[in-house]
């Protein structure tokens, strides 16, 4: 996975220019209900993954948000690509 | 699981909604949330307007209102009522049914049948479903279909995460046998092991109402709710959704060999925009034919998004021309169901306002 390309990502959802890995999610203004809905949606349309709100929430940094859409995408068969 | 029908139809379709409106925006400034804040989830959800019941006023208020237009437009006569199904989560009382209390105000024949469900998101084709089986019966030739509720009773004024977006309303479809051999496609699926991700947990027999349950306890973002009151696991439903309904219309379009281009609308329960934009994403459905507006003129009416898709976007097609048609309703039970058909040349096609 693209780590890069995922924070560009993130960067998009919270309509700011830059994420870093080691920013804090909960530190971002805009880090509220509707941005861990368009995390959830956009690991689902990108990597293919299903995350749930409690995970998301249980992560810290961008980098283990990161980790966590790796770990699962990983974990998914092969065929369940990304589109 | 498939199911099909072969010559029957929806011959007409009326919507109820409150006259009471309120605005997204307004009910916002309630919480105290910035109004930066309220607009981005406007532009991004589609909130805006929706319609709610006033105090007191109950589905089968609704319903009446919506019979007695019909009786009144000569749309329907009263002894032309064979079946009469009400289709809510949000019934009068627990006995008699809704669909009883209906009956009796109305007056109507005593050769009926009148049954309840308590369907939630996927009742509006899941109610069709039911009302084509009926048809099969020699005695039954039009079925009245009510999807109805007053859910915004049930919502805790102080939870954002679903106070400002529910609506309410009542919609009355007429189905009918008909004359050409058509055949309407349907497949239905569900998962009760799911079914904590939207209930009311108090109030039946399980947890009745005490006024313990009716005490609001903080359960985080600001929000307070009661046993009393719905509650909507919104992002479990957001993971429902996109797992779940594409697999669902993909299924029944390979069943039938339609394509997303053989289909001229996908008419989708309504949660907000987003969802749904999403869902058009993942199908790869242009936006044009999975039109999202309920939610921003109506608020989420439950199973009566459909109906009011239809009878707010498509009022005048659908009297003048035959579409080809896919419903798909997802939601509470868990429940999904999707139904294939020709829809159109309906005999009245309205919106009117419970005053």
């Amino acid at each position: 996975m693209d780590k890069l390309e995922f924070y560009q990502r993130l960067a998009a959802i919270l309509d700011i220019e830059e994420v870093k890995q080691d920013d804090t999610l909960t530190e971002f203004e805009q880090w509220d209900s509707l941005a861990i809905l368009s995390v959830l949606a956009m690991a689902d349309a990108k990597y293919g993954v299903t995350i749930k709100a409690h995970e998301i929430r249980s992560v810290v940094t961008a980098a283990e948000l990161a980790n966590l859409v790796e770990t699962k995408k990983n974990q998914n068969a092969p065929g369940l690509v990304p589109t | 699981m498939k199911f099909s029908f072969r010559g029957k139809r929806i011959s007409g379709l009326l919507v109820v909604v409150p006259a009471n409106e309120r605005s997204f925006l307004e009910d916002m400034k309630g919480f105290k949330v910035p109004e930066a804040r309220s607009l981005k989830l406007k532009e991004v959800m589609g909130f805006d307007k929706r319609r709610v019941a006033l105090p007191g006023v109950c589905v089968s208020d609704l319903a009446i209102c919506g019979m007695q237009h019909l009786f009144k437009q000569g749309w329907l006569k009263s002894d032309e009522v064979d079946a009469l199904l009400v289709f809510t989560q949000t019934p009068d009382y627990f006995m008699p049914s809704t669909s009883n209390i209906i009956h009796g105000r109305l007056g109507l024949k005593q050769d009926v049948l009148c049954l309840d469900s308590s369907q939630a998101c996927a009742g509006f084709v899941i109610g069709l479903m039911h009302g084509f089986m009926l048809l099969e019966q020699e005695s039954i030739k039009k079925v009245v279909l009510i999807n109805g509720d007053v859910l915004s009773r049930k919502a805790s004024p102080k939870d954002r995460s679903i106070y400002p977006l529910v609506g309410d309303a009542a919609a009355i479809t007429i189905l009918e046998r008909d004359d050409q051999d058509s055949v309407i496609h349907a497949i239905a699926k569900t998962d009760g092991s799911r079914s904590e991700a939207f209930m009311i947990p108090a109030g039946g027999f399980r947890l009745p109402s005490t006024p313990e349950t009716a005490v609001l306890e903080n359960v985080g973002d600001n929000n307070f709710r009661a046993k009393d009151h719905v509650f909507m696991d919104g992002s479990a439903i957001f993971n429902f959704v996109q797992t779940e309904v594409p697999p669902l219309i993909q299924g029944l379009l390979a069943w039938t060999g339609d394509s997303i281009d053989s289909v001229d609308y996908f008419l989708c329960h309504q949660p907000n925009r987003f969802m749904l934009e999403k869902l058009a994403d993942k199908m790869n459905v242009p936006y044009a034919k999975m039109p999202n507006n309920v939610v921003e003129h109506f608020g989420n009416n439950g199973s009566a998004t459909i109906p009011t898709l239809m009878a707010f976007n498509l009022q005048k097609r659908l009297l003048q021309e035959s579409l080809r048609v896919c419903f798909a309703g997802f939601g509470g039970g868990l429940a999904w169901a999707a139904m294939l058909l020709n829809l159109g040349r309906l005999n009245f096609n309205a919106l009117i306002e419970y005053q």
